[in-house]
């Protein structure tokens, strides 16, 4: 019995496949390579980006605001070997406009609407408002899923300090309406006098006074005005927060952690995985994204500056000299060839060092761990992500001698098409 | 500003450091301290991130510095500047009674309040900060004669800088909008304050880092007279060898080696180092061309960023006169 390929395991059966990781680790590039996967495989896929390079948002056709998703057109999906069956959409994320919609949404009236729209404070509070980003990227992901048009929603994160950032902003925002200070700056009425306090306790009053005597009071009015407008549409936000939750934690939803071969960027990645598996998110894979490798795969060999060498460069010397012109400097490309590959296999094996532990803590814990090389350029192109996919959903056999290889190997999948795809970025 | 060089980092008081997440922004405000240290300079490094990276990278395997902030190396203070911390100094300057500013601290509402509300951490970091530049010694001088913040990532919404200019909006009178004032007046002070951006030259933070000068100049109104440009890859062949790759490709396979890999596997590494090479040098160009800013390079190092010595040895090129064409 082999154990369900990653692909199998997230893009097939699940509705929602969300990636995470911190700053520059190329998050959205995998978020769409997943998209394009799942597509070949003929599902009918959205994926949705927070911020897209401008030439990859180009690729997506995103690059122009909307707010809604594009298809991408179908003689490109067919270049991509994307079946009949087999759809894709992307979205970039307009994180004012996703606001805008939900106080459509679950304002009660017009009016009501027009108020919170026009409120200065909601005009800047949506910038500013702690989580804000992650929030509307959820409320975006719920609201696909709830439409039901797409089987998979591919979503891309926002760069984050704590893992679960995004995962906490509805039940952050449903906490922050609810608390009693709110309740305090929306109600003055009901105490007596400005903010007479006698219905609440002495330290919620002592708080109010403060912020009163810091601030003065026409801030507090504007931002009771703000909040006052909110709060009728209060019922409405925290049943979406549970949902979203809901959504996210269930059996429908799967988690890829995406990290950069560096050491910060490693170490912040385990930190990532331990709090992930502590709060019980649906974590599939671990992927080190722009990572060395080797030419052909494996380890590089080792050598040092021996005798061995000086005939190695002594032979390529000669070919050169046969090859180039009389007046090559064929001992000086000999030199700089040998140079090279020492120097390249020296980062292959660092980046092997770094992400070493990381690699043995994810199999560890039973998850699917793997690696997308540093290509030489950018990936800026649909080709491009469809080579990123290749590396991620049929890796190189495992050249490990045990059997905790189970994910890493797709049982059954046809002749890779990833040698012509690897081949051709060359 | 075309032709005048720009002012040395270290006659400033305030230089905040930013970038887009990975570009080495930490690495460059320490690499920074460094410089200002070794030029007899009494500096302090100010960090926001919660994980204070700036320990790793001076005084790696020593306890985290925290709010009340510690020496790292002679010359070279630390200290994380905690919100919440920052918050109960000023409410005690401000009110006086500490144990009613710690009782509200502890408050469960409020504390959820602050958690959720907009704004107010990047405002009392910058108070503080606006708070340690005006702290002197017995003798009147400056605490500090160089404040550097590792300030956070660029990207959405550069909410940090922004802050106080919206709250002297938002909040028309009283003691908070004074204070809002004065700290919007020290950062668009060009003698006393600047931006230094730090990018990779690479696509994503290319962009990023042109539409933050863009705003920077305009709506936020602070200096900015270079860009640090890192870790950029040297040259890696000699001149006239820059095809080294496409050379090797054409030799016959009939070459043997013994101890080197074959030359199908020399010219796929000679490839890689070619590429970013000049995927650097390219974007290196187009920064230099959308922010119309001067450049500092700093090489890669290539065994990485891992403590001290590396951040020694990017010190001096940081402080090389900026440039305004690639070579």
């Amino acid at each position: 019995m082999s154990p369900a390929s990653l692909a199998e395991q997230t893009l097939d059966r699940r509705r929602i496949v969300v990636c995470v990781g911190c700053g520059g680790v190329g998050k959205t590039t995998v978020a769409a390579a997943v998209a394009v996967e799942a597509a070949r495989r003929g599902r009918n896929v959205v994926v949705l980006t927070i911020d897209p390079a401008r030439r990859l948002a180009d690729a997506l056709g995103v690059g122009a605001l909307g707010n809604v998703p594009r298809s991408i057109p179908r003689e490109t999906l067919d270049s991509l070997g994307v079946p009949a069956n087999g759809q894709l959409a992307a979205m970039m994320l307009d994180m004012k406009r996703t606001f805008d919609d939900m106080v459509e949404r679950f304002a009660e009236s017009e009016e009501a609407r027009d108020r919170i729209l026009e409120n200065p404070i909601y005009r800047h509070a949506t910038d500013a408002l702690a989580g804000s980003v992650e929030f509307s990227a959820m409320e975006k992901v719920y609201e696909l899923c709830e439409r039901g048009e797409f089987d998979l929603v591919v979503v891309d994160t926002p760069p984050a300090q704590h893992a679960l950032d995004f995962l906490d902003a509805p039940q952050r925002m449903v906490e922050f309406l609810d608390s009693r200070l709110v309740h305090m700056l929306i109600h003055p009425a009901m105490t007596a006098g400005r903010f007479g306090f006698k219905i609440f306790q002495r330290g919620t009053r002592r708080v109010l006074h403060l912020l009163e005597r810091i601030s003065g009071l026409g801030f507090l009015q504007d931002i009771s005005e703000f909040l006052m407008a909110f709060e009728h549409m209060s019922v409405g936000f925290r049943a979406r927060a549970v949902k979203v939750r809901e959504l996210l934690l269930g059996r429908d939803a799967a988690f890829i952690l995406v990290a950069g071969p560096a050491r910060e960027s490693v170490r912040q990645s385990e930190e990532f995985l331990d709090r992930l598996d502590a709060s019980g998110v649906p974590l599939a894979a671990v992927l080190v994204n722009r990572i060395r490798r080797w030419p052909g795969g494996g380890d590089p060999p080792g050598w040092n500056d021996g005798s061995g060498i000086a005939t190695d460069v002594e032979a390529l010397r000669d070919a050169f000299a046969q090859q180039e012109a009389a007046d090559f400097p064929a001992r000086a490309a000999a030199q700089a060839a040998a140079d090279a590959a020492k120097g390249y296999a020296e980062l292959v094996r660092r980046d092997r060092e770094n992400t070493a532990g990381l690699e043995r803590r994810t199999r560890d814990r039973g998850r699917h761990w793997g690696t997308i090389p540093e290509l030489p350029a950018d990936v800026h192109d649909l080709d491009g992500l469809a080579g990123v996919a290749d590396w991620i959903f049929r890796p190189e056999p495992s050249t490990d001698d045990d059997s905790r290889t189970g994910g890493r190997t797709i049982d059954g999948s046809p002749a890779r098409p990833v040698e012509s795809t690897r081949r051709r970025r060359a | 500003m075309a032709g005048d060089a720009p002012r040395s980092l270290l006659d400033r008081r305030l230089v905040i450091v930013t970038g887009k997440g990975g570009t080495g922004k930490t690495t460059v405000a320490a690499a920074l301290a460094v410089a200002a240290a070794r030029a007899g300079r009494r500096v302090l490094v100010a960090e926001m991130a919660a994980d204070e990276q700036i320990v790793r990278l001076l005084a790696p395997g020593t306890p985290p510095v925290g709010y009340a902030g510690r020496e790292l190396l002679p010359g070279v203070l630390a200290q994380r500047i905690d919100p919440f911390e920052a918050l109960t100094e000023y409410l005690v300057l401000q009110i006086g009674i500490r144990p009613l500013v710690e009782t509200v601290m502890r408050n469960q509402g409020f504390r959820q309040l602050m958690s959720a509300s907009p704004g107010w951490r990047e405002l009392i970091t910058l108070g503080k900060v606006w708070h340690l530049e005006q702290m002197q010694r017995s003798d009147g001088a400056p605490r500090f004669d160089l404040l550097i913040i590792d300030a956070p990532a660029t990207g959405h919404g550069m909410t940090f800088l922004d802050v106080p200019r919206v709250v002297v909006s938002a909040v028309r009178a009283g003691p908070l909008h004074h204070h809002t004032e004065r700290v919007e007046a020290l950062l668009s002070d060009p003698d006393k304050t600047v931006l230094l951006p730090v990018t990779t030259a690479e696509e994503l933070p290319a962009r990023e880092t042109a539409e933050l000068v863009e705003r920077v100049r305009g709506e936020l109104g602070i200096a900015v007279d270079r860009v640090v440009i890192n870790a950029v890859a040297a040259a890696p062949f000699p001149a006239g060898l820059e095809d080294l790759d496409e050379r090797l490709d054409r030799l016959p396979d009939s070459v043997r080696l013994e101890t080197l890999p074959p030359t199908t596997v020399l010219a796929d590494c000679s490839r890689y180092l070619r590429a970013r090479y000049e995927l650097n040098r390219r974007f290196v160009g187009e920064i230099a061309e959308m922010t119309r800013l001067p450049f500092v390079l700093l090489p890669r190092i290539p065994t990485g960023i891992d403590g001290p010595s590396a951040i020694e040895a990017l010190a001096e090129p940081l402080m090389a006169a900026p440039r305004a064409e690639a070579a």
